[in-house]
Parts: structure tokens; C-alpha cells; sequence
């Protein structure tokens, strides 16, 4: 398969993690836990593009976020220019086609884009502790859960590995 | 096929990462007009589909639920109304006796709360309403339980609303029972679930019990007066020898708020102004006002009488309840106005 097809399958599967996002989370999870459709896009991407490539993407990412919730705008955008980056590197230092790997790149790519921003936006020492310790590692497993599904589900595509 | 990239830096990639973190940190400085314009451009632009959807989405979560809720809300609505007639008819002769002004009739707009998935939601709130709706910035924000907060930037279909968890977030307050003024903010030691406000600035002449409710005074002419703002659980601290501060839990969570009400009416301008509206009165939807809210006329000082004198604040507590309690003009129409109360009351000039 070419890799204009890659692009193609790539492409559609981030837009049906758009749609997710915006369309299926609010319809069936509530509150702070719900998984981040956005943030997985991000890193499945970077890992698969390259660390330029996946800084822009998550400048893009996190300009959106910003424009939808500015706690502190550009807060988001540090946030996810770093975890796209990231991401993009650490596929370098790990086996990124195993599903396992991928998910705990989303799980640990979500937790670093909440530090960043708890702590760009001057969030105050309790709540960011509490964030940090119970909500975020929360978000990061549902997320990562999310993510492995839909990596499973277009296993064929990603070239991802399910044994461990 | 689309395996994760074996490809390596590239000089190409680190001057991307760096260009964007510049930019990135440049935004984190830039003042708030700035960043404000760009995100408000970016919503109605770029975005606007994906605003669209979730507000699609949103609305159709739960739609089942809160129609069974709002059937027997009708239901109450229509039993209370029914002595409606007679409690206004009361209520202005009790005031005329009193010398209070009529109370201010403020007008809303209903919203969804769209939330977003990131760490800092529950402290800016994206609502589904804009300046098409008549929303502009500083319009207060409240959900059946008390003051949510106020709207931040309002773009043409959306706004942005600052929650009470903001921490430059602050309402001039008092408490139910009138005995105490202060600012309410929220707290910087407060953590997630456990998020409390703090009443701040409370002269230690005026001791304030646990359970004491506070309502939002009027002063500063943002918030009117009486919109609960939480309830007191008791001293935190004490500031410099003259003043204790006091934890509030709040009465509205914007974490778990789906649906609130933007108050668009005008506000208060003056101290004078907020003192002669001590209470407010069912508020009409904005579809009947909207035309008159383009462009928000200037507050009519003439039709607005001032007392000649503060009333008491006591008054001002024993009305204020009522206002959390509000029929929908639209479910429950105004009945046509009634002559005055007959002269069967304590009216001095009724008596023979």
C-alpha cells in the first residue's frame, strides 16, 4: 500500500476522531473523566509524522483548545506543542507500532499536556496537586483506553502490534 | 498501511518545534484583548462547525430526561401561578407601604454549557449563546442553584463565561440575614471536588454562623442583587487584626452545570441604583426584549426611582429568596393587571 494511502487512512480516522470528540463525548460522557478525542489524534499522529510535523499539529491542536476554553490562552497551545514534539520523539526510544506502547504514550502524553497547563494557567498548589494526582491519571486511563480501541479496531491500517 | 515514522531529525524539525513554542509563549503573554479577538475570530471561523456539532450534541443529550423534569416543573409553575394573582396584588401594596421601588425586571437568555475535555473547564465555560442573542461581555451567568459566574468574551454564537473557580473571579456579597457585606472569591487553597469559595473582608464586628446563606448585594452593578451565591461553613482565617474570612461552599457547580441562564438585562449603574432595586421580579425570555437589546440602551436613570433613604438591608433578605424561585413568563402568562388590593388591609389611608 503507498503511502498516499496511508495519509488518506490517516487523515480519516483523525477526522472520525474529530467527529468523536465533538459529537459522541458530550453525548455519552460527562464531566472531567471523559476521554480527550483531541489529545489521542495528536499523538497517533506525531508518532506517525515526525516531530516537526507533530509540533505543528499540536500548536494547531491546542490554538483550538485555547479558542474553545482560554483558562490562560496559549496555555493549551504550550501544552500540546510540547506533547506532539514529545510524542514524535519518544517513538524513536520505544517499539511505537505495539498497541500497548500507544496507549501509554496517549496516558502519558494527556498527564504532561495537564501539568503544563495547570501550571501555565497559575492554577493554585491544592487543586493542582489534586489534578495532577486523581483527575488527570483518570482522564489519562480513559483516554488510553479510547485510543486502544480505536487502534484496534483499524489495527490494519496502523500497523500496530497487539502482542506485548 | 501507515506504520509509526522511522524517520529522524531533522534540523527542519527543531526549528518548527521552536518557531511554534515562540509563538506558543508569545500567546501566554499577549494581552487579554489580543488573545481574545483571535479566539473569538477563530470560534466563528475554523470552528464554527465543531461548535455547531457539540451544541448539537449537547442538545440532544438528555433531551428525553428534561422533558419528563420540565413537564412537572410546568406543573408546579401552573399550581403556584394560581395564587399568583393575589401575592402580586400583596406584594405592591406591602411595598407601597414600605416606600420601596418596584423590583428590576431582568431578562435572560437560556444556554448550554458546552464543556470541553481539558484540566481548566470548569473555570471558563464555553456557552452556546452570543451577541445574536443579545449576551454581552459582563453579563451575569446563573443555573437554578445560584451564580455560576459571568460572561468573559461574547463572540457572535458563542461566549466564553469566567466561572466563581476563576481565580480572578469576585461579587460583592452579603449574607441572607443582612448582617455582614464582603467580596466572595474563590479560593486559592481549594482543591477540585473540595472547591469553596471564600467571603472575604467581613468587619469582626460581623460575625457570620455556619449555614448562613450569602447573595450576590448589588454593589459594583455586575450581578444584581440576591442571586445565592453559597452557603457559609465557617472561618478560614483572619486578615490583619479587622476582618475574617469565611468558607463558602458554593451553591452551583459549573463542572456539572449543562444548561444556565445569561441575565441580559441592563444593569445597575450607580450604588444609588443598586440599593433601590432590592429585589427582582419574574423576568420576561429575551425573545420579547431582544429588539430592545440592540444596541444596549443606556440604563434610564429617570425611570429608576432612588429611595430617599437605604432600606433596611433585612427587607432586602427576606425578599431575595424569592427570586431564586422564578416563573418562565412564557409557561406562566402575566395575568392583566388587577385594580388595587381593596382597602381590606392595614393601609393607613384605607381605614375609615
Amino acid at each position: 500500500m503507498s503511502a498516499r494511502n496511508g495519509r488518506v487512512q490517516l487523515v480519516a480516522v483523525l477526522v472520525t476522531l474529530v467527529l468523536l470528540h465533538f459529537y459522541v463525548r458530550p453525548r455519552l460522557f460527562d464531566g472531567r473523566l471523559a476521554p480527550d478525542f483531541l489529545l489521542f489524534g495528536l499523538v497517533i499522529f506525531a508518532m506517525r509524522s515526525g516531530p516537526g510535523a507533530g509540533a505543528v499539529a499540536g500548536f494547531l491542536v491546542g490554538l483550538a483548545t485555547d479558542a474553545l476554553s482560554p483558562a490562560r490562552f496559549g496555555a493549551a497551545t504550550l501544552a500540546d506543542t510540547v506533547v506532539g514534539y514529545a510524542a514524535a520523539w519518544g517513538r524513536a526510544v520505544f517499539f511505537a507500532d505495539n498497541l500497548l506502547v500507544n496507549a501509554g504514550f496517549v496516558a502519558a502524553g494527556l498527564w504532561v499536556r495537564d501539568l503544563i497547563m495547570l501550571v501555565a494557567s497559575g492554577t493554585p498548589q491544592g487543586q493542582l496537586l489534586l489534578e495532577l494526582g486523581v483527575y488527570s491519571p483518570l482522564q489519562a486511563l480513559t483516554t488510553a483506553a479510547a485510543g486502544a480501541f480505536v487502534l484496534y479496531a483499524f489495527r490494519q491500517w496502523f500497523a500496530v502490534r497487539l502482542d506485548a | 498501511m501507515f506504520p509509526a515514522s522511522d524517520r529522524g531529525f531533522s534540523r527542519r524539525d527543531t526549528a518548527l518545534f521552536a518557531g511554534c513554542m515562540l509563538l506558543a509563549v508569545t500567546a501566554l503573554f499577549t494581552p487579554d484583548r489580543i488573545t481574545l479577538a483571535i479566539a473569538t475570530g477563530l470560534r466563528q471561523t475554523v470552528l464554527a462547525p465543531l461548535v455547531w456539532l457539540q451544541e448539537q450534541a449537547e442538545a440532544g443529550r438528555g433531551s428525553r430526561a428534561r422533558l419528563k423534569s420540565l413537564l412537572a416543573e410546568r406543573d408546579s409553575a401552573a399550581f403556584a401561578a394560581q395564587f399568583l394573582p393575589s401575592l402580586t396584588a400583596e406584594n405592591e401594596r406591602l411595598r407601597a407601604l414600605l416606600g420601596l421601588s418596584h423590583r428590576l425586571r431582568t431578562p435572560y437568555v437560556a444556554a448550554e454549557v458546552l464543556h470541553q475535555a481539558q484540566v481548566t473547564d470548569a473555570r471558563m465555560l464555553l456557552l452556546s449563546v452570543g451577541q445574536a442573542d443579545g449576551v454581552a461581555s459582563f453579563d451575569p451567568i446563573v443555573a437554578p442553584e445560584g451564580l455560576i459566574g459571568v460572561i468573559w468574551n461574547a463572540g457572535q454564537h458563542t461566549s466564553v463565561a469566567m466561572t466563581w473557580a476563576h481565580p480572578e473571579f469576585r461579587v460583592s456579597a452579603f449574607t441572607a440575614n443582612g448582617s455582614a457585606y464582603g467580596i466572595v472569591a474563590a479560593s486559592p487553597n481549594a482543591t477540585g471536588s473540595d472547591a469553596y469559595l471564600e467571603f472575604r473582608g467581613v468587619p469582626y464586628r460581623d460575625s457570620v454562623v455556619a449555614g448562613t446563606v450569602v447573595l450576590s448585594s448589588g454593589l459594583g452593578g455586575v450581578y444584581p442583587k440576591g442571586i445565592p451565591i453559597g452557603t457559609v461553613m465557617g472561618v478560614i482565617r483572619e486578615e490583619a487584626g479587622w476582618a475574617r474570612v469565611y468558607r463558602v461552599r458554593p451553591a452551583a457547580n459549573p463542572a456539572s452545570t449543562g444548561h444556565v441562564l445569561v441575565l441580559i438585562g441592563r444593569r445597575v449603574g450607580s450604588v444609588g441604583e443598586a440599593f433601590s432595586s432590592d429585589t427582582l421580579e419574574p423576568s420576561p425570555r429575551s425573545d420579547s426584549v431582544k429588539v430592545e437589546r440592540r444596541p444596549r440602551p443606556a440604563p434610564p436613570r429617570a425611570t429608576v426611582p432612588v429611595p430617599p433613604a437605604r432600606p433596611k438591608a433585612d427587607s432586602a433578605a427576606k425578599a431575595a429568596p424569592e427570586s431564586t424561585v422564578r416563573a418562565r413568563p412564557d409557561s406562566t402568562p402575566r395575568p392583566p393587571r388587577r385594580p388595587r388590593a381593596p382597602p381590606d388591609s392595614a393601609r393607613p389611608d384605607s381605614t375609615p
